[in-house]
This record gives C-alpha cells, structure tokens and sequence, in this order.
C-alpha cells in the first residue's frame, strides 16, 4: 500500500470517516471549543531532566522576548512513548510545530509518510558551515532533501565501569572484548553488586542496545542495500553472548529501558554501565561518592579484529508537515541554535547531548563547565565515537536510509527476539526466523 | 466465643488487613524518604528521616498541579453532565410507559458491559474529525460512553427503590409531574444521586486508557497519564517522587472515605449485585 | 405504577416520558452507538494510523487474525488472567466479608482499608506494586530473603509465570473489596434464626457456613462472578502498566492486543478487528448477565 499518496480515483478513509461522522448527532457539538491563540507553538522533547527543562525554559523566555507575537509551550514526551503518541498527533492533525531529540531513524520513516516539512531553509538559517562535516549526512532524504538536523549526537552504548571495583577484582584494564567483558562482570558481581544492567525489556532499547552487539560481532540487521540480513551467524554469537549476560544482570533487567538502567549503575547497583555520557551529571547529582571512580570506553565486541560499533541516535529537530504555524516553528527552531542557550541546554547534561555545531565544541564557553573539564577524556571520546556512530535507519556508511527503521524499533521484533532466546529459552533458529519475518512484513507493508 | 478466641480471631483479622493495606502504607512511608536512603539495601522499614522534599518538588518542579486542575475539571464537568442526564433518563425508564422503554434498558445494561477499547478507535476518530481531539472537553465525551451507563444503571436502581405513593398523592393533588419529581422525587433520589455521583466522579478520576489516547498535550492531560508519565523518563527514576505523586492523587479519594463512605457502599449495592 | 385512564394524560405523560430519556437516547447514539457501528464498519479496512489513509479489505482483517498464533495467544491469557485472578477475588473477598460480618475491633476502620484498593486509581496501585516488586530495592524481595524464603532477588514482573502470577496477584488486591462489599451486604440479611435452629441441631461454624451461608449467598455470587468476570476480561489499564504484556507476549491480553495494534504497528482496521472479535466473545458473559437479572427484575 502506498503510504504517501492517497488512493487515486477512489474516496480516501479520511474521507469517508468525514463522512460518516458528518452524520452523526455530534456533529452539532460546538467545535471552536478548542480556541488556541494562532501564534502558540508547542514544542515536544523526550529529553527533559530537570536541568534541561530549566535550560529549554530560559530559552523559550529568551525567545518570547524577541518575537512578542509568540508563545512557546514546552511538552515532554518519553523515549519509549513518543512513537504512539506521535502516531495518534499525526492523526488527529493536532501535532506539536517543534519536535526535539527524537532518533535519525523516526524522523526519516515519519517524512517518508509525508508527515514532516523539508528543514533545508532552517539549516540554513543556522549555517551550513557551523557544523562539523558531513553532520546532517543522515537527514538526507531520498528527494535530496534534509528531514531534520541534529540537535546532538550521542553515544548511547559506551561502556561506564567503576575503577574501585575493578580494583578489588584485580582487573587491569577496561574490558574490549565479549569474554573479558563476561569475566570482568563475573568478578565484581558479589555482595549485592550485579555484573551490568543490560536490557532485556520490551522496548526500544532493548532493540537499539542489541543491534549494537549484532554489529559487535560483525553483524548487521541489513545488507546496504536493504535486504534482511538478521539470520547470520554474527546474530546467533550476540545471542549467545546475551543469554550468558544474564545471570550477571539484575533480576529486574527483563523489564529495563533506558532509565532503570541508568540508574542502577548510577546507584552503585552494577558494576558497569551501558548508556551515555548522562552518567556524569547522575553520579554528581545522586551519588557523588562514585565521581572519582567512574570512566568509560566503547562497548566491548567479539573480538580485537571487529570494530567497535557505536549507537548514536542522531538526536534530531524537526517540524511537522500539519503544523499550522510552520514560519514561526522555523524561526524557533533556528533560534534553539543559538549559542548561550544551547550551551545552557548541553550544560544541563554535559556529556549526554554532544554538539553537532563546530562552532559550539570549539566555543571557550562551552568548554568552560566543571563535568566538561573534569572528564575531557570521557567527553573527548565519547565525542568521537558518537561521530562515527550509526543507528537502524543507518548502519553504516555504505548503506541506503533505511525509511521503515522507526516502525521496526516501534514494532520490537528485535527485542521480541531478545527476550524468547533469552528468557523463555526457545531456540534462535525459531526466534531469528520470526523477527525476520515481522521485519520483512514491516519492510513490505 | 471465649475472651481469648476472640482475641486470636482479631489478631487474626487485623493482620489480614495491614497486610490487604501495606501496600498503600508502603506509598506514604517511601514518599517521605530521602533519595539516598531510597538506595538502602537493605530498605528500611521507617524513615530514619523524614523529608518532605519531594511534595515540594511535585508541586513546584512538575507539572502536577496542571494535571491535578485537569482532572478536577475533566470529572467535575463528567460527573455533572452525566448526572444531569442520567436522573431525567432514570426517572422516564423507571416511572413512565412508552414504546422501546424495555430496549432502551436492555441498551443501557449491554452498554454498561461493553469494554472501552472497542469503542475507543471510532471514537478517538470521530474526535478527531470533530477537531475536539486533545481537549478537556473530548475526554468528558469519551468519558460519558462509560460514566452514562453507569449513573443510569445506579439511579434507575435508587429510583426504584423510592415508593410511589407519594408521587401518585401529589398528582391526585393536582401537581405536575415535573412538580412533582422536583419536590416527592428528587429529595428522595437525593442519597442516590450522591452516591452516583461519587462513583462517577471516581471513574472519571482514574480512567487512564482515554486519557492516554485522546490527549497529547499537557494542556489537557490528567493525573492518570501525567503521573504516569513521570515514571517512563529516560533520565531518572525518582520512585519517592513517583510515591508521593500517588498519596496526592489520592487525596481526592481519602476525603471520600473520610466523609462520604456509606454513599460509596450503598453505591455498591445498586451497581448490580443487590438481591 | 397506578395507570392513568385518561389516554390523552396517557399520552401526554408517555411524550414527556420520551421528553426525559431523549437526551440520553442523543447521547447514546452519539457517543456509544454510532462509534460500536463504524468500529465494525472500520474492521473491513486497513487503516495506516499516522496518515489515515488505507483502503477496503473486507473480511481479511479477520481472516489473518484468526490465523495468526499472536490472537489466540492473547485469548489464552485474556482467560488465564480472567480464570485466575475472578477465582482469587471470590474466594479471598467471601473469606474477608465473613471476616468482616463479625464483630471486629474498630470495624468501620477495617473496612475502609480494606475498601481502598478499589477505589485507588490503577495507576497509583501499579506504582506503589511495581515499588514493592523492584529487584533491587524492592520490600517485598527484602522481606523474603531476610526470611530465608528466597536467596536472591525474584523477578516478580519480567519472565513467566512470575509476571502472570504476578498481575493475577495484584488483580485479585484490587479487586476483591467489590466482592467483599458484595457479600457483606448479603449476609447482613441472612435471617439469624436460621443459625439459631443450626445450632440447636449441632452443626459446627463449617457446618452452618456449607448448609446456610453459602446456599444463601449462591445468588449474588452469581450475579457477581459475571459481573466481574466482565469486568476482568476487559481490563487494559492494570496489566498494560505493570507489564506492558510482557516477557514478549506472555501476559498480552485481547485488549492490550487491540492498543498495540492501532498504535504501536500502526493498523487500525485490524485492531478494529480484534476489538470486535473480543466483544463478541464477551457477548457470552454479558448474554448470560443480563438474563440473570431479568429474570430477577420482572
């Protein structure tokens, strides 16, 4: 079925929903009740800590300030959540005019639907040479086109462990492979500490975690060209290495996502972590005892030869298709560019949201902050492998945008897959066939 | 029964209901600890300190307040249109005779089963095409699919239960019949209406699925989804913050109890199950 | 009721009759009929939820629903979770209104907190569980292993049959002060001389509960086994919070399946498919309800 356009000759669904509704007794009910002021933008983010809150706040008050004739709201959404509610906005038409932070992959299945407006005119507003090269590759759509730009760039999968603990354990240096990483939980799980808290929910992150280890083994879930290619022996080896994982996970880890895991590591919990740099502000906030003992490096792989593989969502910006005050959502979207308070907006979580602006990484102002500068290793690392990370919608260089990544991960076969082999023990051959077959389902639908 | 035996029954019995009760115990005792002893492992039973902090974040740093206005509004402006509605329809099935009043009952029985999520995708699309999607005022039409049912179903039964004569002696005398349902009726319906009104203004208050489909922006969003909210974040899970969110959502509720409690069980009895 | 002769105030009293009910009957058609209708009428399409667009497919919504394991999975849970959780409140809630019918110390306290459950919105109850349940700081987890029951942490909602046992568990402490309510309400008017007589032939406490309470008690806990069985096999809020239908699928029920359809894979017509599927099975229980009290309300 053809998704962009609508049916020819025939009468749309929408169409006919019209018209059904048309006939019924509410039509009568009075419609104007939901009187917005014209010029009200509202603006959705899954991040929304408290810090970043007060960051987007004073930006928005900044913003008010110069354009009087606007408003901005802001409205979270939640990292597992935005896809439903993003899908029942899209709907209904009621849609937010900003959307933040959202993966690189979402933003290029919503615009294969025609759900979302070209950003090209913002990035130039912000300036094509301010960013770091080849920054907004991942936005490019299939028309030559941007879908959105990059509000940040991430490194979602770094490994975070606890240098006291690997003291007492005896362990030398930071896990790089599978089996050292195995050991070294093996060693420092005891007195009520667990290995990792990987995840083994069904959820995103589940799915975008454990595409991260099929790539560690020298995997991927397609070929550049975009067929499937999850049955392989590199998806059986992470499998395999998964399973063993998790008896060293906490018992809760079958229902994990992104913030209990998170914070089992901050709260000393586990003894590594798998998240981004947003640890370091958690441990200074929460569980400052930590911060003298905690660094990070790229996950560990199969083995030395494989190269490490970095999930970065490509936090993105983008503006829907529907929105009604599509100038205005441009100009504020431009304007979340401007230096002080998208350095406030990066403070509030040094580490987590790295810039995609050269002009910010270089700026004196934002180097000057205390995470920043105590863990410029961490950063400095965690900064480069998130430029050279990848995602579903783009696992490597070499391969096509892959349009349908976002309703994979909001699918879960991935993390369906996961949690049969691992928890209820069925056997790979079973599972992977299962998950190629939802996959191939979403693929051609 | 002995002294002694009747004794062991209430020990017996009391035990039974702390621990029916320990998990809302649970909620208030967490709600009033600090973070770090959150982490404690082992727990503790009491709160070595006890820290309001986080109402005060609740109500500062969230956006609880908004979700609690939200709420009241949405089940106040429910609770009155379909008590409203539901005491005319209660009066005409139970006191008048017309064509369709039996299918019109067995209607208002079926619909009273009839599980939400069937209902919930036309609806969400009828609002939609209505352009009252993501109001206040599209939860308190989806909320009357359930609510209506349900008041009708209560007062038709209270309203049964109210003996006849009195309003007969009224018309005898000359009164109207809405004469004579304003002053014989309603007085007597009054406990009914009450309790009615309680259950609905409860439904209203915990609904969740609705809320969660109709409504994206906090403009609208009530405590069910807002609070809800709060614990799928990617960034933290603050479960004190998370438990004192609940007592005060509860608020609503312990005031009920305190005050309003035989309504909520004479309620009971007219939902169905009396004899 | 003292029928009038006049047929004209007959007439005049049936109009304002039909005058009261007409809001209802508006409301009705609006908000609960028409929707019920174009939910099946939508079933016969595929819908893409984000754009609405999609096309008529007629019965192949159900002919795919009805082979794919993932429905039938769903039934199979839909019923354990219904089975397990209806027997639990019954027995449990009939034990406590016994409990409750005696003369208790501070009994109107007992029976507020015992009420609470009900009447706490899902949302608050799944968070204080999902608290109570947590793998590492969880009080429940504390408990058992400072008991020596367990030692190490269980995993309450995550792998099988935990999180079954699991949402049946919290199910049943939700639900079970509507029976107790119930019951309570019943035994207030089982005739004491009835236990007088019992007594005097001999018959011990378990003796007059099989030969006197639990006859007396057949009709309303009839009444109430459909009524929450209903009740139970719609319910979406408690489980979809506390499990989200997972490991995998393993505690989807029908209506869970119904949301993950329309919202999650993004098909509507099917979802409508399901949704349609699922009332018409509860069609059974609600056959059954609504003749049980027509016959008791001539």
């Amino acid at each position: 079925m053809s998704l962009t356009r609508s049916s020819s000759g025939g009468i749309t669904r929408r169409g006919a929903l019209k018209g059904l509704a048309a006939t019924s007794a509410l039509a009568a009910l009075p419609i104007g009740a939901r009187a917005q002021s014209a010029t009200t933008l509202r603006w959705w983010s899954p991040q929304a800590a408290p810090a970043q809150l007060e960051a987007y706040q004073a930006q928005i008050a900044s913003f008010e300030a110069l354009h009087p004739g606007i408003k901005v709201v802001f409205e979270k959404t939640s990292d597992e959540g935005y896809a439903p509610q993003l899908a029942a906005a899209f709907a209904s038409g009621d849609v937010p005019d900003v959307v933040t932070h959202l993966p690189s992959f979402s933003v290029q299945t919503y615009y294969a639907n025609g759900l979302i407006e070209p950003f090209d005119e913002v990035i130039e507003a912000i300036g094509v040479d301010n960013y770091y090269p080849g920054a907004n590759e991942v936005f490019r759509t299939p028309d030559g086109k941007h879908c959105a730009t990059g509000i940040g760039n991430s490194a979602a999968n770094a490994l975070w462990v606890r240098r006291d603990l690997m003291a007492d354990a005896g362990i030398g240096k930071i896990p790089e492979t599978w089996d050292e990483l195995r050991a070294a939980c093996q060693a420092m799980q005891k007195g009520g500490i667990f290995g990792a808290p990987l995840p083994y929910g069904r959820n995103g992150m589940t799915s975008l975690i454990f595409i991260g280890f099929i790539h560690q083994a020298g995997g991927q879930v397609f070929t550049p060209d975009l067929q499937i290619a999850l049955d392989s022996e590199a998806t059986r080896n992470a499998l395999e290495f998964y399973r063993s994982m998790r008896e060293l996970c906490p018992p809760g880890a079958t229902n994990y996502s992104w913030g209990e895991s998170l914070t089992a590591f901050v709260s000393g919990a586990t003894a590594t972590g798998i998240y981004t740099g947003r640890v370091l502000v958690n441990v200074r906030d929460q569980n400052p005892g930590l911060a003298d003992q905690i660094t990070c490096a790229t996950y560990p792989r199969i083995a030395t030869d494989v190269a490490p593989w970095t999930f970065n969502d490509f936090a993105s910006v983008f503006i829907p298709a529907q929105s009604k005050n599509k100038d205005a959502a441009k100009l504020f979207a431009a304007y979340i560019f401007d230096p002080p308070g998208y350095i406030k907006q990066l403070h509030a979580a040094p580490g987590h949201v790295l810039p995609v602006l050269r002009t910010i990484g270089e700026n004196p102002a934002y180097l000057d902050n205390d995470i920043i500068r105590k863990y410029s290793a961490e950063v400095e690392l965690m900064s480069a492998a998130a430029a050279g990370g990848y995602n579903l919608g783009y696992e490597s260089a070499a391969h096509q945008s892959n349009a349908k990544a976002g309703e994979i991960i909001a699918a879960h076969p991935i993390a369906d897959m996961v949690q049969r082999v691992v928890l209820n023990g069925d056997s790979m051959d079973a599972a992977i066939g299962d998950a190629v077959k939802a996959i191939d389902a979403i693929m051609k639908a | 029964m002995t002294a002694i035996r009747r004794v062991l029954f209430n020990l017996f019995a009391w035990t039974v209901v702390l621990a029916v009760a320990f998990p809302l115990f649970w909620m208030i005792v967490t709600s009033v600890k600090p973070q770090s002893e959150l982490f404690r492992r082992p727990p503790t039973f009491l709160p070595e300190t006890v820290t309001f902090e986080h109402y005060w974040t609740l109500l500062t740093r969230t956006g609880f307040l908004d979700y609690f206005r939200n709420s009241v509004i949405l089940s106040v402006a429910t609770t009155l249109t379909v008590v409203a509605i539901a005491t005319l329809g209660a009066y005409s099935l139970v006191r008048f005779r017309y064509r369709g009043r039996e299918s019109l009952a067995f209607l208002v029985l079926f619909t009273y089963l009839l599980p939400s999520v069937v209902l919930i995708i036309p609806l969400y699309l009828m609002l939609v095409t209505l352009g009252v999607s993501n109001t206040i005022f599209s939860l308190v039409i989806a909320y009357t699919t359930f609510a209506l049912p349900y008041a009708l179903w209560l007062l038709r039964s209270f309203m049964a239960g109210i003996p006849e004569d009195l309003e007969s002696a009224a018309l005898v005398d000359g009164a109207s019949r809405m004469g004579a349902f304003r002053d014989i009726i309603l007085p007597q319906l009054l406990p009914g209406i009450i309790s009615t009104a309680l259950f609905t203004f409860i439904l209203s208050w915990n609904e969740y699925l609705y809320a969660l489909v109709l409504v994206n922006s906090d403009a609208a969003r009530p405590l069910t989804t807002g609070v809800m909210s709060m614990l799928i974040s990617a960034f933290n899970i603050e479960w004190s913050l998370l438990m004192a969110a609940s007592v005060m959502m509860s608020v609503p509720l312990i005031v009920a109890f305190a005050f309003l409690q035989s309504y909520l069980t004479s309620g009971f009895g007219a939902g169905g199950v009396k004899g | 009721m003292a029928a009038p002769r006049q047929t004209a105030l007959e007439r005049q009293y049936s109009l304002l009759g039909l005058m009261l009910i007409a809001p209802t009957v508006l409301v009705f058609c609006a908000v609960i009929v028409y929707p019920l209708v174009s939910a099946i009428y939508l079933s016969l399409f595929s819908v893409f939820t984000p754009t609405l667009q999609g096309g008529w497919v007629g019965l192949e919504n159900y002919r795919s629903l009805l082979g794919s394991g993932e429905f039938w999975v769903s039934l199979r849970n839909n019923l354990v979770w219904t089975a397990g959780t209806l027997a639990l409140q019954v027995l449990f809630g009939v034990g406590m209104a016994l409990v409750l019918h005696q003369n208790l110390w501070f009994r109107s306290l007992a029976r507020s907190l015992i009420l609470f459950p009900y009447f706490v919105s899902t949302v608050v109850a799944v968070l204080v569980w999902k608290w109570v349940f947590n793998d590492l700081y969880g009080i429940l987890n504390h408990v058992m292993m400072a008991a020596g029951i367990i030692d190490w942490p269980v995993d309450y909602l995550g792998t099988m049959p935990n999180a079954m046992i699991s949402i049946i568990l919290v199910g049943a402490w939700k639900y079970f002060p509507f029976v107790v309510i119930a019951v309570l309400a019943r035994l207030q008017t089982i005739p004491e001389p009835l236990y007088e007589a019992a007594r005097i032939d001999g018959a011990g406490p378990v003796a007059r509960f099989f030969d006197i309470t639990l006859p007396q008690l057949r009709e309303v806990l009839v009444v109430i086994v459909l009524l929450r069985a209903i009740w139970d096999f719609k319910e979406f809020d408690l489980i979809y919070l506390m499990t989200g239908g997972g490991p995998v699928i393993a505690t989807q029920t029908l209506p869970l399946l119904v949301y993950k359809e329309a919202f999650a894979l993004n098909r509507m017509g099917m979802a409508a498919a399901y949704a349609v599927v699922m009332m018409a099975i509860m069609l059974v229980f609600m056959v059954l309800y609504i003749r049980r009290t027509r016959e008791r309300r001539p």
